[in-house]
């Protein structure tokens, strides 16, 4: 039988292994949360102290980041004690039918390769900032945590048909605020009867 | 395409789309998309304005502007907690 003190190096050992190493990861998660540096450590610091308090509870093997990032979003949550929004549409299919309608629309205003002729950084940046934030927070796991539907609705607390739908949603309105943004900088024209794009 | 892929049309490749680009469809799910797309001069060109938008937002990544003081901040903490490192 191994000695506590045994037991206790290989906890420790586990955790340098599996949950150290997510700390870039986590911290950019935080950062997504927070909007703010110094709240953003804090609340690292704080999910990395109650996961190495809760390692026991951790399966060794399974999704580590997935679980940091559902102690780090339980912390923020908790602290800032948001209340979830009510999202009105929780229909997945139509909102990836209206996908269809914001490339249409694309190019009617001649920007359909937008994405892959501008460089919206700082375009994106806000737009994510100014998304609501039960449409964020999916956006931000799936397509800038790269997690998965399932990892997602786990981290969440929602069902995957949820993540679906909000995820959706959120792209699209992602892409709508890009293509406005687009417009009014005159990056594309806004005419919609021409087909010549203005890239800078 | 196999003879035993279904034949989509495009409304319903339009409504899978998002979870086909994400991979989370059945495996027979994703083939007749992709089969689908490769023929398909309508659903194409939308598939590929929605992969350069995810490249788009891949990209943007909040990053902080000191990695390793958090880093550090997070190390002094478990410190503190009996944590010792290997």
């Amino acid at each position: 039988m191994a000695s506590d003190e045994e037991s206790k190096r290989e906890k420790d050992r586990q955790f340098q292994n599996e949950a150290l190493r997510w700390i870039p990861e986590v911290t950019r998660y935080a950062l997504s949360l927070t909007r703010n540096e110094p709240d953003a450590d804090d609340l690292v610091q704080e999910t990395f102290l109650r996961a190495y308090r809760a390692w026991d509870s951790y399966t060794p093997g399974t999704e580590c980041r997935a679980w940091l990032f559902t102690i780090c979003r339980n912390l923020f949550r908790r602290a800032s004690q948001r209340e979830q929004r009510q999202v009105t549409c929780e229909d997945a299919e139509l909102e990836a039918l209206a996908a269809a309608a914001v490339h249409a629309s694309a190019q009617q205003s001649g920007c359909g390769d937008i994405f892959a002729q501008v460089d919206l950084s700082d375009a994106v940046d806000r737009a994510l900032a100014e998304l609501p934030e039960a449409y964020r927070e999916v956006v931000i796991l799936v397509d800038v945590q790269d997690q998965s539907y399932d990892a997602t609705s786990g981290v969440l607390g929602v069902p995957i048909g949820t993540v679906r739908s909000r995820l959706f949603r959120g792209r699209r309105l992602l892409q709508e605020a890009l293509l406005a943004y687009a417009r009014d900088a005159g990056v594309v024209r806004a005419d919609r009867d021409s087909s010549e794009t203005m890239f800078r | 395409m196999t003879d035993m892929t279904p034949m989509l049309d495009c409304d319903a490749v339009m409504r899978q789309l998002w979870d086909y680009i994400d991979g989370e469809l059945t495996e027979e799910r994703m083939a007749a998309i992709r089969a689908h797309l490769v023929l398909c001069a309508r659903c194409q060109p939308q598939h590929e304005f929605e992969l350069t938008f995810l490249k788009t937002l891949a990209r943007v990544r909040s990053e902080h502007s000191n990695l390793g003081s958090v880093r550090e901040r997070v190390m002094a903490a478990l410190h503190n907690e009996g944590f010792a490192a290997a």
